[in-house]
């Protein structure tokens, strides 16, 4: 999440300010993007990191490395869309005011991010949620090996299959509790909503 | 003294023409009221004067330096400021929104500090600093704005409409903020249809009017329209 965010919130910042030719179907290519299975992004991910592919030689597969690179790409059409509805979505006279008083575009870009925190923050857990929740890509290019690649999503799918049902639902539950602690932190962030 | 002026100014919005300016030349110090009926073109006006929207056409000068909008420049920026008929306010403080200006400029956190109380002191608003600025009235806000702009030092003050939908009280506090700035020589260009505004002693008019612009009783405005039509302009102006 922490290579994710300013990753994807800056390039919905850059999409929803910036005109250029080919933006609008590369809004609709992202949000297109928030519907794609887990899995099929470990898949192409898979493919690219394999021996035969175009990243083979970097030897990712089955690492923790890959394993991020896959949440990158999974969290990124979350932050993305959500960054460039939220920006798109901002009161016009925010980004005229911080204009009108002689910001410059770092300093503008940089008011309208925290003017819309409300909504990016909700972008953020959206994309968290999305990330944490996942098994398919950390199980296809991390290989779910003990002790390296194993995280608490593909040890529940585990130890589920083995039968070991009480194991499953303890780590569930951590997972739960982790997740709920990050998202408060992540409301801490975000703020009162304005209405 | 010219600070402020363009020539051949033009916009338009789609097929309609919403004005036409040969020549608009503002005098340091002077303060003016743009007067014209609902779409005349008085706030597009005021915000390409500030910069936040590009003419079709146009040539601007300030003092001695001509300029366009390709980009607007960002040294002009420092000079102008424009305050919307409703200001918007960012999610911070009311301090914070006064100190803004001041930061963008690099102005030193102790004589932000020293600046930002003079304003607040300046527009009276020492009682509503506490309160988040969502949750100020309109007349609140705008007096907010003021000081926003006040606490800057601008050249020129480009206002749209600055006691439009205010109560009577309201209306009286920011005239009297405005009339505070009419005296400290900013050159200001307040568009507006309060009688109480276009009355301010000293104040003189522009008048946006079939995409025309004429000037009451002291011209320096030029329109692309024949002499005798110009003339008949001005003197319905008066």
């Amino acid at each position: 999440m922490l290579m994710a965010m300013p990753l994807g919130i800056g390039i919905g910042y850059l999409l929803a300010t910036l005109e250029f030719p080919g933006r609008r179907p590369l809004i609709v290519v992202t949000q297109g993007l928030l519907a794609s299975p887990t899995v099929v992004v470990g898949l192409i991910l898979y493919l690219l990191l394999s021996r035969q592919g175009v990243l083979g030689p970097l030897q990712l597969l089955f690492t923790q490395t890959a394993m991020v690179i896959g949440q990158v790409l999974i969290a990124l059409p979350v932050l993305i869309a959500f960054s460039l509805a939220a920006i798109q979505g901002a009161d016009p006279r925010a980004r005229e005011t911080a204009v009108a008083l002689g910001a410059s575009a770092p300093r503008i870009a940089w008011t309208m991010l925290v003017e819309v925190r409300f909504a990016l923050m909700a972008a953020v857990c959206n994309a968290f949620g999305r990330v944490v929740s996942e098994i398919g890509c950390s199980l296809m290019v991390g290989g779910n090996i003990a002790g390296v690649t194993r995280n608490i999503p593909t040890a529940i799918a585990l130890e589920t299959s083995k039968g070991e049902f009480a194991q499953g639902i303890a780590l569930g539950i951590v997972l739960l509790v982790v997740a709920l602690g990050i998202n408060s932190a992540f409301a801490f962030f975000q703020g009162e909503s304005r209405r | 003294m010219s600070l402020l002026g363009v020539t051949t100014l033009t916009k338009s919005f789609a097929a309609r023409r919403l004005f036409s300016i040969d020549t608009l030349t503002l005098q340091t110090g002077e303060s003016y009221v743009l007067t014209g009926e609902n779409g005349s073109g008085k706030s597009t006006l005021l915000r390409i004067l500030a910069g936040i929207e590009v003419p079709d056409s146009g040539l601007g000068h300030y003092q001695d330096r001509c300029f366009n909008w390709q980009p607007y420049p960002d040294w002009l920026r420092r000079e102008v400021i424009y305050v919307h008929q409703q200001p918007y306010l960012f999610h911070t403080s009311v301090a914070d929104n006064i100190a803004y200006g001041l930061r963008v400029r690099g102005v030193e956190a102790n004589q932000r500090q020293r600046l930002v109380a003079a304003a607040i002191a300046w527009a009276r608003l020492t009682h509503l600093l506490a309160t988040p600025p969502q949750k100020l009235s309109g007349g609140e806000r705008q007096r907010v704005a003021l000081a926003r702009a006040w606490v800057l030092k601008p050249k020129v003050l480009l206002l749209d409409e600055p006691t439009a939908n205010l109560d009577a009280e309201s209306r009286r506090q920011t005239i009297d903020l405005l009339r505070g700035f009419c005296a400290a020589r900013t050159t200001a260009v307040i568009a507006c249809h309060d009688r109480d505004l276009i009355e301010l002693p000293d104040m003189r008019r522009l008048d946006l009017a079939s995409g025309q612009l004429c000037v009451g009783s002291f011209g320096i405005v030029s329109s692309s329209t024949s002499p005798s039509m110009a003339c008949e302009s001005t003197t319905r102006c008066r």
